[in-house]
């Protein structure tokens, strides 16, 4: 057995401890730092790397080799190819090369109706004509963009995931499944009404926005189940808009499908990784109804809070602040690691990963070696 | 003349139906600018409630949201009659998404609020470029310059913008706050910012402050 693959067994072991409630043989951690860091770290351009994915090979060998971490840094990615094809308006790039989410209504409020009486239907025969410009068209044009676009997709992914399994096979990272979905009041939000559009929503027909949230439940559970429940990985679900809801609102409109989803991909057997965006800090008591061993990512709040209320039932996550990165020094940005371990890791059920992700690299910067320090001192001293 | 203080606290209530009703029947009586001025006040009033049950967190981003939403609706109901009366502005401001970002929310959120106050608003959009900053700038000599972004990458195109002002000559002419989920003290220091916020009406404030 070679050492990476040995490394691969020990890290699948250590998340497999951590996600069945048991106490792993030190803090896993993962790299905060995405592959738009990856490519300007490497000295490439950001929107030609994401276009010409030939050019990555050289640029994950560089920022693998540089930056410890136990899972594979490749993060959650935007290519642009197959948007471009589909038109996209939801999720394109910005002039510095970032792919983004701009605030788009892919529902009209009158539809909510035709929504709720089947939201498949709607979805397909309403909203991705209006949030994809090429999918509005002639049946026969749409079918031909629809395939050009999956199939350009579909050899992206197959490229970048000949790289990750060459870094893999290299470095030893733990081999996890992802799978990714949304609450369903933030996919009401995100791809159907806006921010904008739900934050009146919630004041002129709450009933139905609750009513659109429970018919799109089950398309929200689809779009998380992992090919095979007992695979090592989780169903990730980054929260939005509940921070940004009336107490009241929350708990009548978001919160009740929100948990119906986390509670069904648990009873499948599979764990699933909140990214608790903004501050929820009032929501902790509801945060604690969720099944045992959900995976908990902050963003903002009190860690001590957290690991008081939260920290026996679930696994905890994020919080360290990657702004400190940038302004801190390397002895700050190292102790601030400790003290968040300090807080965090006695009784087990602790990740380290940041509280948002790097996608910024200035060379003259000090956020490279700031995060390579927080890293190696993660990786050396992260006991439970 | 309508009663001010309904509409105020119907303002403050984000009661939408009462607000537009008694728009609407005031825009009904052909009023004077005069009066359509008092209608602006009492809303601008209202506004002002909203923003104190947001500190108070009663109300949340949302509902910041909706409350711009109602605003600029009324607005444009009474523009018929606002006409010819020209409005006293507090003070001018320039805001933008800084470069590299296409988060506008907050923006908005901020620059509906600013309006609503009294300020002269010039909105560049998203994706504001340095350069783009600057003309406008040297065009509108405003008070302020808001700069508003959520990516961390926003840091840095701050930064960028900052030090275009002061290359152009005109950083000493203008106050500078810098809004956004990535925003801190460290980081505003770093920008050269004179301010900085997580928070609209706490923004504002500020603002105000500097303009008085």
């Amino acid at each position: 057995m070679t050492d990476a693959v040995a490394m691969t067994n020990e890290r699948n072991q250590m998340f497999r401890d951590l996600f069945s409630g048991k106490t792993p043989k030190r803090v896993p951690l993962s790299n905060p730092a995405t592959q738009d860091f990856a490519i300007q770290y490497a000295g490439l351009d950001l929107a030609e790397c994401q276009w010409d994915l030939t050019k990555l090979e050289p640029v994950y060998e560089k920022f693998c080799q540089d930056f410890v971490t136990d899972t594979y840094p490749g993060g959650s990615i935007r290519l642009p190819s197959h948007y471009q094809i589909l038109g996209s308006t939801p999720i394109v790039m910005s002039s510095s090369g970032f792919m983004q989410h701009p605030e788009v209504v892919g529902l009209l409020a009158e539809e909510y109706d035709e929504f709720i009486a089947s939201p498949y239907d709607c979805i397909v025969e309403k909203v991705l004509p209006r949030l994809f410009t090429e999918l509005n068209g002639a049946p026969g044009k749409v079918a031909m963009t629809l395939a050009k676009a999956m199939r350009a997709q579909s050899d992206d992914l197959a490229y970048l995931g000949t790289i990750r399994a060459k870094m893999n096979a290299k470095y030893g990272y733990a081999t996890m499944m992802g799978a990714l979905t949304e609450a369903p009041f933030d996919f009401m939000a995100d791809f159907l009404r806006s921010f904008k559009g739900i934050s009146g929503d919630v004041r002129r027909y709450p009933d139905k926005i609750a009513a659109a949230c429970e018919a799109v439940l089950p398309l929200m559970i689809k779009k998380g189940t992992l090919p095979n429940p007992a695979m090592l990985g989780y169903t990730f679900i980054p929260l939005h808009m509940a921070p940004y809801l009336r107490d009241k609102d929350f708990a009548t409109l978001y919160w009740p499908t929100f948990k119906k989803l986390v509670e069904t991909m648990a009873g499948m057997g599979q764990n699933v990784q909140l990214f608790v965006e903004q501050d929820w800090m009032r929501y902790l008591d509801y945060l604690y109804e969720l099944p045992e061993n959900t995976i908990m990512r902050f963003e903002y709040g009190d860690p001590k809070l957290v690991k008081e209320k939260l920290g026996k039932k679930h696994i905890i996550s994020g919080f360290y602040p990657i702004t400190l990165l940038q302004t801190g020094t390397k002895q700050q940005c190292v102790d601030k690691a400790k003290e968040l371990m300090d807080v965090l890791a006695p009784g087990g059920k602790y990740w380290f990963q940041a509280d948002k992700s790097v996608i910024n690299f200035e060379a003259k910067g000090p956020v490279a070696d700031n995060m390579r320090a927080v890293l190696e001192y993660v990786h050396e001293n992260g006991t439970y | 003349m309508i009663d001010l203080k309904i509409l105020t606290q119907a303002v403050g209530d984000l009661d939408e139906k009462v607000i537009l009703g008694i728009i609407n029947d005031f825009v009904a009586t052909n009023p004077s600018g005069e009066d359509a001025q008092k209608v602006v006040l009492a809303c601008q009033q209202g506004m002002a409630i909203v923003g104190d049950l947001f500190e108070k967190n009663e109300y949340y981003v949302g509902d910041l949201i909706f409350a711009g939403e109602l605003l600029s609706q009324t607005i444009e109901l009474l523009k018929p009659v606002l006409s010819g009366e020209a409005t006293q502005k507090v003070g001018s401001m320039v805001i933008g998404t800084v470069e590299g970002d296409l988060h506008d929310i907050g923006k908005n959120i901020f620059g509906s609020m600013a309006e609503a106050a009294g300020f002269e608003v010039y909105d560049l959009g998203i994706d504001v470029s340095p350069r783009a900053f600057v003309d406008k700038i040297k065009e509108v000599k405003p008070d302020i310059v808001g700069m508003s972004g959520v990516l961390t990458l926003a840091i840095d195109a701050m930064r960028n913008t900052v030090k275009a002002l002061e290359e152009a000559g005109i950083r000493e002419g203008v106050k500078v706050i810098i809004g956004g989920n990535p925003v801190n003290e460290d980081a505003c220091k770093q920008i050269g910012a004179d301010a900085f916020t997580t928070n609209a009406a706490e923004g504002l404030k500020t603002c105000q402050g500097w303009v008085k």
